[in-house]
């Protein structure tokens, strides 16, 4: 192997958390960052790992065997924490197919532009780690570097699609003219959505129910925060286990500091990459100067409107009700709660607002996705063991992202050990789409008569 | 004087991260001295007082403070114009 491989070798064998780093100076140097802020850059990508791994280990000793207790007294199975996506984000990083995975999809991306299969140019590269995941978890539960890399181009290539597909929708309910988001799960949960509101608009009576909670977000105030969140859940947890208060109080105020320390430590990986994706961005938006394009951009921009707040902020609690009901389930939504305006953004669009509309579809998505994270988990558990980020716990679940049914039906696709899973979701999931496509082909002629 | 400025989004990861930068340049290339608020959109609230509210989403409700969409540091179009709209209130 000479010198070249040894050093290779060398480097890989340090683990993925301290080769990611390395990779990302690197990368930003090729590209033209000034080498202090590169190497500024990939040691804090470093810092997000430790942090990470530091913050999952507390809410895996503290709020792991909590929830354990909880549901032995109360004959539930929520005992796997999810750590949501600011807890597998960094996961899926540190993976070894993530350092070839932002050129492929951005690869993909062009040829697609190239081919005119797209309109959507994607900017966002910090949610490439959804398309990453696919490959991930392909790759390490098939031990096959080839499908892993053949995971990434195909969630890129349908979220590429999604983009296109959600454009009209964008425009005629967000006020987003020429931007889309082709995003991991924001565009995957919504055709479910389209298929219900296509179902109830067949319903009579029943199509006309709306109703809507005006300044919901005003009158719950400070509980919707992430901090006031994580006590509340801790609390409870904590109490239904069997705590005496000062435990259950304890644990409240532990999980308030994990809600507010993730996404602060999540920051840092973001914040590594940036020099990286800001360059990128320059030149992929370069030939988008004419109006034929859609710019695909983070969903993030749309959490702020005012129906997908109120919506969020019930799905908190409804979904930790649903993940009850579920059969079988053993997950205890908990990293996702704060941001589950990302798994309902596009239902809102899709509804046009209507919250009654919104809370049965949100209810479709929530359900579907705990279902599918489920069978996930020894995926999930294999991808953060493989990269030492299991913070200690034996089982590993995210609802965002391990409840994706393209990752799900990918890796499925090759495993084959769940056959009657594979049917079920798959048939499901393409009669979704057939309503996306419908719902999308309305929405954009609607958008073209409103325009003459 | 030193101005405050909260930044957020939904997440207080992805989207806010690049606009918090692109606003802790603007106001060092103008001699601004800023303290930023990074933060998710239900924290604002208690994050006031501040100057001014930059969101990467669209927020209708009035929190009593300039707000200015940061969407084009997201996007790249129509940055200068925002850059411009955010001068203009942090050096009021």
């Amino acid at each position: 192997m000479g010198i070249i491989g040894d050093a290779i070798n060398y480097i890989i064998d340090m683990g993925a958390s301290a080769m990611l780093p390395l990779v990302i100076a690197v990368l930003s140097i090729i590209v033209g960052v000034k080498v202090g802020k590169a190497i500024r850059a990939g040691l804090m990508v470093g810092v997000g790992f430790v942090g990470l791994d530091l913050i999952v280990t507390l809410m895996n000793e503290n709020l792991g065997p909590a929830a354990q207790k909880m549901s032995e007294n109360f004959g539930l199975s929520l005992n796997v924490v999810d750590i949501g996506w600011p807890g597998m984000s960094p996961i899926t990083w540190a993976s070894s197919i993530a350092t070839v995975a932002i050129p492929v999809a951005i690869g993909v991306n062009i040829l697609m532009l190239v081919l005119k299969l797209t309109k959507t140019i994607n900017v966002d590269i910090w949610n490439i780690w959804h398309m990453t995941f696919t490959g991930a978890i392909a790759y390490v539960v098939t031990g096959n570097f080839a499908i892993g890399i053949a995971g990434v181009v195909v969630h890129a290539v349908i979220a590429y699609k999604f983009g296109d597909l959600y454009a009209p929708l964008m425009e005629d309910y967000f006020e987003l003219e020429d931007i889309t988001v082709p995003h991991g799960t924001a565009t995957y949960l919504a055709p479910i959505a389209c298929t219900v509101d296509a179902v109830i608009e067949k319903i009579p009576g029943v199509k006309k129910i709306n109703f809507s909670l005006e300044n919901l977000q005003e009158k719950v105030g400070v509980l919707a925060e992430p901090i006031v969140i994580g006590g509340i859940l801790g609390g409870i947890v904590g109490l239904l286990a069997g705590y005496d208060f000062k435990g259950a109080f304890q644990l409240g105020i532990k999980m308030s500091a994990v809600m507010v320390l993730m996404p602060k430590i999540t920051k840092c990986i973001m914040e590594g990459l940036m020099p990286l994706t800001e360059r990128m961005k320059e030149i992929l938006t370069k030939r988008s100067g004419d109006s034929e394009f859609y710019i695909g951009l983070d969903p993030a921009i749309l959490l702020g409107d005012s129906d997908v707040v109120t919506a969020g902020l019930i799905f908190i609690p409804l979904t930790v009700l649903i993940a009850v009901i579920v059969p079988g389930n053993v997950i205890l939504p908990f990293g996702d709660l704060a941001t589950i305006g990302f798994f309902i953004a596009i239902a809102v669009a899709v509804h046009k607002g209507n919250l009654f509309r919104t809370l049965i579809s949100g209810s479709c998505i929530m359900f579907f996705t705990i279902w599918i994270a489920n069978q996930a988990i020894p995926w999930t558990t294999a991808l953060a063991q493989s990269v030492n980020l299991t913070g200690g716990a034996s089982q590993i679940a995210a609802l965002d992202q391990g409840g994706c049914p393209i990752t799900y039906l990918f890796t499925q696709l090759f495993t084959r050990d769940n056959m009657f899973g594979f049917a079920v979701i798959g048939i499901i999931y393409v009669i979704c789409m057939i309503f996306t496509v419908r719902l999308s082909k309305q929405r954009a002629a609607a958008l073209k008569e409103e325009n003459y | 004087m030193k101005k405050k400025v909260i930044v957020a989004c939904g997440g207080a990861v992805a989207t806010s991260t690049v606009a918090a930068n692109a606003v802790v340049d603007l106001a060092k290339e103008n001699g601004i001295d800023v303290e930023i608020a990074q933060v998710r959109i239900s924290e604002i609230a208690s994050n006031l007082p501040a100057d001014l509210i930059v969101t990467t989403s669209k927020v209708k409700r009035d929190f009593g403070v300039p707000l200015i969409t940061g969407m084009p540091f997201i996007s790249g179009i129509g940055v200068d114009k925002t850059k411009a709209k955010i001068l203009e209130v942090l050096k009021k």
